[in-house]
């Protein structure tokens, strides 16, 4: 077995789990597991033995029943349990590779893990090892062919590749364009966890966002249609009941929006006033819509949207699938609100901290100038940091903030404003979100990060909800520019690639029929082209289906010793002569004497008895044999009587 | 490889009855395979000949019975006769006791008759006064009958029948053979100067070795959807019996042995069924034996081989 061939299987397993690897779903003790790999491929170049198909097979139905646990208790997921065993099984199979059977079944598990992996990623590295994959694929299987016919010492192998893997690469991009997408995601559910975020659920414990604040993952890209001019609060969800150690959303009345025209209004607009956000988000563990206040329109693929009384926005399910949205926000909207009983809540014991409040905010000044001077009070007397210590016992975390280590991050600040705002009597909630961001000029969109989380104020006065920030501001270290060209093209990936949506091929399909428009034909409609595209993918997907299936019920594996004769057979039928499928070799021999064809008629067929119903043994020599025979037959260059 | 024992052999009898190759082929094929030959043609066209010089060459003991309708089961096989001097029956053994034994117009006696042959043939002994006496190894027998004279015959059944492995016709020869034929001397004369090629040692072995020819599964599936098809097919009345299809299995693996492979392949089988099997089948029309010959022909065209 030429070391080319061991490499490429080596490679494309090694591929296979690293793409799985990649995603950041998979636990521990299996990519451990995975790197018995290492040993067995070691094993496997080395020459030594391999395992023998008992102890393969033991194994391998062990890998079940650890599958079987994993999917029913371990991760409860039957998808990443399928992803965990395809580690598992390459792990075994590369002690397991005696034939080409076997080699086979490693190309076969390497594209079940790419699948997987497509659909637990969306991280532009995947796109690469996709197309490594796919050129090495097609590598192994060229080469797997000519192992097969034993005409491996003499091949040319960069020609065939690079045409199948172009054509691939041709054919993948043809369908990525013409396979209609569903508007809608049926299947909604997604395996992947996603990031791990915080702070967007309806309960939130303190402390919660110190551990994020260090965390430079991408959380969200956004593109504005025009130039906002910062700070950019992009508002997630509203708190409004706090008892000491968490924040509770509490409210109950959800309204659920359906769709009108492509978007859900949330409320009124014109127009003219709104900025339109496009937020392609990275897949996160929360299903809040964010965006800057007021939104007032969503695009997104769901059928539905939950909205709360405080414009907390959220999508039914899992928002880990979706990558993409556009919010419509009128930034100068004021909203309205009720006082109301939640947003006066108050934890126990909180009479020293109202009792600094009134003497931060004074007497007789109006709601408006309390909070004001609140916010002040807090931006200029606590010091930020994000390493805090726990409480003494007996205090709460607030009076520990304020009065004894005097440090915190945004969530003490936040929580320490709307406790005693509502100390005194001024109706408030806190918010969730993330702030700032940073702008990437290649590209000009803003890079949100998970340390961009943020919680802030909203407080009700003269009845309309404004934002407070007591929080003070932190400087930001500027990221080489690098990265910023990388995470552009992240941003491309998840655009065209990923995120390729119907909208998109409409465009294309509109750019491609204003070129072939003529004069009195009428005008190519999309709806219209559309439909011709469905169709025709149904067509050619069912008939490619029944002619897969006729293939599987009427397949017979032949060996080479019969493909070969068969191709012998059809060479005397294309030189005229009426071969019936009741003749032996021997009439066949008959036949092409009569015909002219010399001694390598003869060699052929007698080679091909004594292997197919004999019990000679093949070798790579005999193969060239038969191939060299055929091909003189083929060319007329034979013996003649 | 073909056997050069098998070459000599096939040439020894060649250069007696000429133009013929197919038939003597055959009728080695039919020695090497343990089972019997049936000959059926008209008078004068070789068929004691073949017999004969089969046995010079081989080195066998040959005997000649001529079959008429008054012969008794006793005139084959030997007869007890009692003996003055030692006051014991002696048993004088009959003309069966030889290695080839030819029956000549095996259709001209009594089915009794008939029918002790070819019980000996089957058996490989005889029971004469309760002592059992083994025929000698190898043994073969090659019956004829005429087929074109039905006056005063008992056709053999066909269960008789099918106890013969294969049946042949030699025909007439050739123009150029016959012309040869009828100026150079007598056959009888050349029998008579052919010289043994083969040792009866040697038969042996090769039958053993006959016996040791490798059966692929696809070659197996195919003899017998041969042996079905008989059974089914509508012109025919009555099939080929199980029997049959050991006999065909046989002679395929000796006529692989005959050209030098030690397995049978479809050729073998195919090319052999008419003659292994064409006299086992009972037409629906009542025609002779060579007509079922060319149903089967017929048939064997329509099956598919293995490939």
């Amino acid at each position: 077995m030429p070391i080319l061939y061991k490499s490429i299987t080596a490679v494309l397993a090694l591929t296979g789990c690293v793409s799985l690897l990649i995603t950041g779903e998979m636990n521990l003790p299996v990519c451990v597991g995975g790197l018995t790999l290492f040993v067995g491929y070691y094993r496997f170049f080395r020459d030594r033995a391999q395992a023998s198909k008992r102890v393969a097979a033991i194994l391998a139905q062990a890998a079940l029943f650890v599958f079987l646990a994993d999917a029913l208790i371990i991760t409860g997921d039957v998808f990443l349990a399928v992803a965990h065993m395809t580690i598992t099984f390459q792990g075994i199979k590369s002690f397991d590779l005696k034939e080409p059977w076997d080699h086979l079944q490693v190309y076969f598990m390497s594209l079940l893990q790419l699948i997987i992996a497509s659909e637990l990623t969306r991280a532009l590295t995947f796109g690469v090892i996709f197309v490594v994959f796919m050129v090495l694929l097609v590598t192994a299987m060229v080469l797997s062919h000519f192992l097969k016919e034993g005409t491996l010492g003499r091949v040319r192998i960069r020609r065939p590749v690079s045409v199948i893997v172009m054509l691939t690469m041709i054919c993948t991009t043809i369908f990525f364009m013409v396979i209609p997408r569903a508007p809608q995601r049926f299947i909604g559910k997604s395996h992947a966890h996603g990031i791990k975020t915080v702070g967007f659920s309806d309960k939130v414990d303190f402390g919660a966002f110190g551990d994020f604040k260090l965390d430079q993952t991408v959380v969200m890209r956004i593109e504005m249609d025009r130039e906002v001019r910062p700070p950019y609060y992009f508002r997630g969800i509203a708190m409004d009941t706090f008892d000491g150690t968490s924040w509770r959303n509490t409210t109950k009345q959800i309204s659920r929006i359906l769709k009108t025209d492509n978007e859900f209004i949330i409320a009124p607009y014109d127009r003219a006033r709104v900025v339109e956000q496009r937020i392609y988000l990275e897949p996160i563990d929360s299903d809040v819509i964010f965006g800057l206040a007021r939104v007032t329109a969503v695009t997104a693929d769901t059928f539905s949207l939950l909205v709360d009384d405080a414009q907390g926005i959220t999508i039914p399910g899992k928002l880990s699938r979706r990558i993409k949205y556009a919010v419509r926000s009128d930034m100068a909207a004021v909203s309205q609100g009720r006082r109301e009983e939640r947003y006066l809540q108050m934890p126990r014991r909180m009479e020293k901290i109202i009792s600094l409040a009134r003497s931060i905010s004074g007497a007789g000044s109006s709601d408006a100038e309390k909070a004001s001077a609140l916010e002040t009070y807090l931006k200029r007397n606590y010091l930020y940091s994000l390493s805090t210590t726990l409480p003494p016992a007996g205090m709460s975390v607030l009076e520990d903030f304020l009065f004894n280590s005097k440090k915190g991050f945004c969530e003490h600040y936040a929580s320490s404003m709307v406790v005693m705002l509502r100390g005194l009597g001024i109706p408030s909630r806190i918010v969730n979100g993330f702030y700032g961001g940073e702008r990437n000029e290649y590209g000009n969109y803003l890079i949100v990060r998970q340390s961009d989380a943020h919680a802030w104020v909203e407080a009700l006065i003269d009845g309309q909800w404004r934002r407070f920030d007591p929080t003070p501001a932190v400087a930001q270290q500027k990221p080489p520019a690098l990265s910023h060209v990388l995470d552009s093209l992240r941003l491309q990936w998840t655009r065209y690639v990923v995120g390729f949506s119907s909208d998109d091929q409409k465009e294309i399909v509109r750019t491609l029929a204003s070129s072939f428009t003529l004069k009195g034909l009428p005008r190519l409609r999309f709806s219209m082209i559309k439909t011709v595209i469905l169709w025709a993918f149904a067509l050619t997907l069912v008939s490619l289906l029944l002619y897969a299936v006729s293939r599987i019920l009427r397949f017979k594996r032949y060996g080479f010793v019969t493909r070969t004769y068969l191709e012998f057979r059809e060479l005397l039928r294309r030189k005229g002569m009426r071969v019936t499928d009741a003749m032996t070799a021997g009439d066949l021999l008959k036949l092409s004497r009569n015909n002219g064809l010399g001694d390598e008629a003869e060699e052929f067929l007698m080679l091909y008895e004594s292997h197919r119903f004999g019990s000679c043994e093949m070798s790579d020599a005999v193969r060239l044999r038969y191939r060299d025979l055929l091909k003189k037959l083929r060319s007329g260059k034979f013996t003649c009587y | 490889m073909q056997n050069p024992l098998i070459k000599q052999l096939q040439s020894a009898v060649e250069s007696v009855i000429r133009g013929k190759s197919d038939a003597i082929a055959m009728a080695i094929v039919t020695l090497l395979g343990r089972g019997n030959l049936l000959i059926e043609d008209v008078p004068g066209v070789g068929k004691t000949t073949l017999a004969y010089a089969l046995a010079k060459a081989t080195d066998c003991a040959f005997q000649r019975i001529q079959f008429t309708s008054d012969m008794m089961p006793s005139d084959i096989i030997g007869v007890s006769i009692y003996n003055p001097e030692s006051r014991e029956f002696e048993f004088k053994a009959g003309p069966l006791f030889a290695n080839i034994v030819l029956a000549d117009e095996i259709n001209r006696t009594s089915p009794r008759t008939q029918s002790a042959l070819l019980e000996a043939m089957n058996e490989r002994k005889i029971t004469v006064d309760r002592q059992t006496l083994m025929l000698p190894d190898p043994f073969m027998v090659i019956a004829t009958q005429n087929p074109v004279e039905y006056y005063g015959t008992f056709p053999l059944p066909e269960s008789q029948l099918d106890r013969f492995m294969m049946q042949i016709r030699l025909g007439y020869p050739e123009l150029e053979h016959e012309k040869r034929a009828v100026t150079d001397q007598s056959g009888f004369a050349l029998i008579e100067r052919l010289r043994p090629v083969v040792t009866k040692a040697d038969i042996l072995k090769m039958q053993e070795a006959v016996d040791a020819v490798m059966v692929e599964e696809a070659v197996m599936d195919y003899l017998m959807q041969i042996i079905t098809g008989t059974r089914n097919d509508d012109r025919i009345r009555l099939g080929c019996s199980t029997r049959g299809a050991q006999f065909l299995l046989k002679a395929a693996k000796a006529h692989a042995y005959y050209a030098g492979r030690d397995f049978i392949v479809p050729d073998d089988v195919k090319r052999l069924a008419p003659c292994v099997i064409g006299h086992r089948l009972i037409l629906k029309s009542r025609k002779g034996i060579s007509d079922a010959e060319d149903v089967v022909r017929d048939m064997v065209e329509r099956i598919a081989v293995p490939v």
